[in-house]
């Protein structure tokens, strides 16, 4: 009992201080500024690994939020992978709208949020897009580096060894090694769940539902990398045996976490902008009067990102502090019901009861526009606007339209000159293309190839 | 020999003896679940891609490393792509091990040894040709194994294994675009090192592509390349190794003290008694902790000499149980002592058949990987049919051998069946006898099977713990590494009980004062020992060993 009201006491401490912390930087696309560092180191073209001057690079600074650079500096190499991150995310996300009108452009478009454009400021299909793959990209990358070994904070999870007598009256760096001798390390994939979770989710707070939206996406797209996961498992007993099996997760080409994003863009709910925008404006504002209704949602974030001391690497891979905060808070109904309807299936209770567990802020349901869809699973993408056509250049909206695009004049999809120009007509030009082909190889070590030349028709969207 | 401890032992002493075992059995299983950690750990690492150094492609003294002084410049999966023949025969795929973690970490000699397996993604240009998902797909590459140890300079790598292997990858289409097809293939074995002795390595792997040698030239180009090694756990190694050094000395004292008894005896032993020793000797031999070497010399065959050891352990006690059931027979066919030779060479072809085709494939596999670390008998078609017949070999002779001490234990039991009707009308020394006997034979079947069973339902365990992938921080017992050294004390104390309740009894020289009324076991047996003295002087009996006395008198009752 003590306890649990000790923890309130400091929750609704932290509780205020998020609140008076958050309330100057007002806006949309708070937690998405961090996609720049993308283009980071690109126009003077330091090596991507040297991380030590990257991080003296005024473009992070401003980049990045206080508790995004605080995760850098103390992940030494994150930064590299999370550079890695956002390219992969870039280029994912063209490969994958690469035959679309909307294509994915990042190529006019200043740093930070505006990296995709001002697209991003409609919640519309598109912008949670864009938050699934970068999260799912961040996800990705950090669990890639990992593997590489060129992020030496990932976790070894020795949870199963801490009862080793060795290990229990050690700290520092000597129970590293003891322990990597005494039990090995296990896999690390959660360390990139983790670390995109704190990094990628820091401004959004999931007060309003366009916030709601970024968080259930960029959760969706986590989701998918790690539904992605694969377990490998060899046999090593006695002669190859099965006696003894050791298994792993194998993860997953990029390529195919796009291609299932893809398919729920396709597939993507529209959810519901529940009663009217004033209203959410009125939660909000209440929320600051009286931190409890809303504020579940804080504490989960809160005391890493108001106290800059309390903050170290392992903290920020203890999901401990909320759980035990959860489980002070649940035995009480959550109280912010921008969208808890109270004829949810059971399904949906359950999977809400599995999300509370696991993070207090992703506790939340949305729900549908049509009330006859269901309600959108963990690995779907919401939006909550219909988007805008593409079709021509809208500088407000940061679109390029689709004049000068290329298309295939035999299609009749949406890659088909027809759909992309939006009915402009196209202009036909015959290129020449020379390329290496027919290489002989010999090892070791030299390719021979001739030069072929060809000619390739290309249509473009006038 | 008027009969063993066992049927002499009361009850209670019975008692106190099975539960001080139970309750060591107890105790391997909670070392194994409380203490130890998994048996075995991994790392998963993603190759790192350098560009090779023109000229020094056959340099096996030339490394390239990702970590440290002098380490190479890695060319990105974007540049490899970009690229017009993306590389090839350019590039060297890098693994470094064991990756750091917080710091650098170092394998150590109690991790024992190191498995490596290579997983594949490799991708086809959509428009050059995709006939059909790639099968049997032979994968070419030249792998190069060097070491390092702590005091060495960063740079300072030594080879120690350098082959071209061959392997046949077996994928799958993950996902395809009118660019190029994506396929993950299966994973392929890489390296088995039996030893690790030292404390980094470094694997450089080239895939050289060669027109005319048509080598790697149907194989696209690869994207990642995973490498997974695993290693036994130090701490799983300091526990497993303690309970050997623990019941090494137990078993060798009993062994001693049961051998002792056995000559104390004016006859020479039995069949039976040999077989208890020998199997005794095959667990001394299993359980003499000759890992402690490893942490001092480079074993390259330990892993090999490991699977022997446990081979020869097993092909005794499923000898001893043939043995066993064939002496609990109760009909004797001839009335010399017998041998192995005489009575069960037919019995054990099973056995012998079994564990040598096991152990060929074992020389065949591990043997040779004491040569080569990469070799693997899987890894070419015909090396893989030769490893399966003897697999399957041993597979028969295995089923073969069940059926057959199914078969025996079967006939066993009929006998006792036909043997307790006619008990009533025989004299009280040869009820006695057969009780004792029927009581052996029972008590050890029960054990046995109990001890089958546990094994069995350990190793499922073991399987349903190790399929359920979750991270349990809650779970307090590690099942699988309680389920190994559960398994391991069970049998250490099941041959420690047998060589105990089976020594051969020194209550056959008690007084003759028999008194046929008391009901204590003690006196029960010295009356049957008595008696068993008078047996022995019958004429057809040449020698004094309980069988053949029975025999002599099944074939009196035949008689009668």
């Amino acid at each position: 009992m003590d306890l649990s009201t000790m923890l309130y006491v400091y929750l609704l401490v932290m509780c205020t201080y998020a609140t008076t912390e958050s309330k100057p930087k007002p806006g949309r696309g708070r937690g998405s500024m961090w996609w720049g560092i993308a283009k980071v180191g690109e126009p003077n073209n330091i090596s991507p690994l040297s991380s030590g001057i990257m991080y003296m690079d005024p473009a992070i600074h401003s980049t990045l939020r206080r508790k995004q650079r605080r995760l850098v500096r103390d992940n030494p190499g994150v930064l590299s992978a999370l550079v890695k991150g956002a390219n992969l995310a870039i280029s994912e996300c063209q490969h994958q709208f690469r035959n679309r009108r909307w294509n994915c452009s990042t190529r006019n478009f200043l740093r930070g949020k505006n990296l995709f454009g001002k697209i991003v400021d409609r919640g519309c299909r598109e912008t949670g897009f864009i938050y699934a793959i970068t999260s799912a990209a961040v996800t990705h990358s950090i669990a890639r580096a990992c593997s590489e070994g060129s992020i030496e904070s990932c976790t070894c999870d020795y949870s199963h060894q801490s009862r080793s007598p060795q290990t229990s009256h050690q700290a520092g760096s000597v129970a590293g090694v003891r322990d990597w001798e005494w039990g090995g390390c296990s896999d690390n994939i959660g360390f990139g769940f983790k670390f995109s979770r704190d990094f990628v989710d820091t401004g959004e707070r999931g007060r309003n539902l366009r916030e709601k939206m970024n968080l259930h996406n960029n959760e969706a797209g986590r989701n998918h990398v790690q539904s992605e996961m694969r377990q490998e498992c060899k046999c090593h007993g006695m002669s190859g045996s099965c006696t003894v099996k050791t298994c792993w997760m194998r993860l997953s080409n990029f390529r195919v976490i796009g291609d299932n994003l893809k398919d729920r863009f396709d597939g993507a709910s529209r959810v519901m902008m529940t009663n009217s925008l004033r209203q959410n404006r009125n939660s909000l504002q209440s929320s600051s009067a009286n931190t409890n209704t809303i504020g579940i949602s804080g504490p989960a974030i809160s005391p890493n990102a108001a106290s800059p001391n309390a903050f170290s690497a392992d903290r920020m891979l203890n999901d401990h502090t909320p759980d035990h905060i959860l489980k002070t808070y649940s035995s009480k109904p959550p109280s912010n019901t921008i969208n808890s309807s109270n004829s949810l299936p059971r399904s949906l209770v359950r999977n809400r009861v599995r999300q509370r567990k696991k993070n207090n802020r992703y506790n939340f349901q949305l729900k549908p526009q049509n009330p006859e869809h269901k309600a959108p699973g963990p690995k779907d993408i919401v939006y909550l606007e219909q988007s805008p056509s593409f079709c021509e250049k809208n500088l407000r909206l940061g679109i390029q339209g689709t004049h000068g695009r290329q298309c295939n004049d035999t299609s009749i999809g949406v890659d088909g000159c027809d759909l992309m120009c939006c009915g402009r007509g196209y202009r036909t030009q015959v290129i020449d293309v020379i390329e290496r082909c027919a290489c002989t190889f010999h090892w070791c070590c030299e390719v021979k190839c001739k030069t072929c030349r060809m000619k390739k028709t290309i249509h473009t969207c006038l | 020999m008027a009969g063993t401890i066992l049927e002499n032992l009361s009850g209670r002493k019975l008692s106190v003896l099975v539960t001080l075992l139970l309750l060591s059995q107890v105790a391997c299983f909670l070392l194994g679940g409380l203490l130890a950690p998994l048996p075995a750990g991994h790392q998963v690492i993603l190759a790192m891609v350098c560009k090779d150094t023109p000229g020094r492609q056959n340099d096996t003294t030339f490394w390239l490393h990702l970590r440290g002084d002098g380490k190479c410049a890695s060319v990105s999966q974007e540049d490899i792509e970009r690229h017009d023949t993306k590389m090839a025969n350019e590039i060297v795929y890098i693994f470094q091990m064991p990756l750091p973690r917080g710091e650098e970490l170092d394998y150590s000699r109690w991790q024992q040894n190191l498995i490596g397996v290579l997983q594949v993604d490799i991708a086809y240009n959509s428009d050059v040709s995709l006939i059909d998902p790639p099968k049997d797909l032979q994968l070419t590459v030249d792998t190069r194994l060097a070491y390092r140890n702590k005091g060495d300079r960063q740079n300072d790598w030594k080879l120690y294994a350098h082959a071209l292997e061959k392997r046949y990858l077996d994928c799958s289409l993950k996902t395809a675009s009118q660019e190029e097809s994506l396929f993950s293939c299966d994973m392929v074995p890489l390296f088995e090192l039996g030893d690790l002795h030292h404390d980094f390595y470094l694997l450089n792997l080239r895939f050289p592509i060669d027109t005319d040698m048509k080598m790697n030239l149907n194989l696209g180009h690869m994207h990642d390349l995973t490498l997974t090694v695993i290693h036994q756990n130090g701490g799983f190694t300091k526990v497993w190794l303690s309970l050997k050094t623990v019941l090494f000395p137990f078993v060798v004292a009993i062994m001693i003290w049961f051998w002792r008894r056995v000559h104390i005896l004016q006859r020479s032993p039995a069949l039976l008694e040999y077989m208890l020793i020998y199997l005794g000797a095959a667990l001394t031999f299993l359980n003499f902790p000759l890992e402690f070497l490893s942490l001092f010399i480079e074993m390259p065959y330990m892993l090999l000499l490991s699977d022997i050891r446990q081979g020869v352990f097993y092909a005794m006690l499923l000898s001893f149980w043939l043995v066993f059931a064939g002496e609990h027979m109760l009909i004797q066919e001839s009335p010399y002592k017998s041998t192995i030779r005489s009575r069960y060479w037919k019995h054990l072809s099973a056995v012998v058949v079994g564990c040598l085709s096991l152990f060929m494939f074992d020389i065949c596999e591990r043997g040779v990987q004491m040569r080569n670390p990469f070799y693997s008998i899987w890894t070419t078609p015909i090396g893989a049919r030769v490893a399966m017949s003897f697999i399957i070999l041993a597979g028969i002779s295995g089923v073969i051998y069940f059926l057959f001490l199914c078969y025996m234990v079967w006939k066993v039991f009929k006998n006792i069946g036909v043997k307790r009707t006619s008990l009533p009308s025989m004299s009280n020394a040869r009820r006695l006898h057969y009780e004792g006997l029927i009581y052996r034979f029972k008590f050890l079947m029960l054990a046995t099977l109990l001890c089958a069973g546990l094994t069995v339902a350990g190793f499922i365990m073991g399987q349903v713990a190790e399929g359920q992938w979750k991270w349990d921080e809650d779970m307090e017992i590690q099942l699988t590494s309680a389920f190994l050294t559960g398994v391991y004390g069970m049998w250490n104390i099941y041959i420690f009980a047998l060589l105990i309740l089976y020594a051969p009894s020194h209550k056959q020289w008690p007084s003759n004062s028999s008194d046929e009324t008391t009901q204590s076991n003690e006196n029960i047996v010295a009356a049957a020992a008595s008696e068993e003295i008078e047996f022995s002087h019958l004429p057809s009996d040449s020698n004094p060993s309980e069988i053949s006395s029975l025999t002599s008198f099944t074939r009196k009752v035949a008689f009668d």
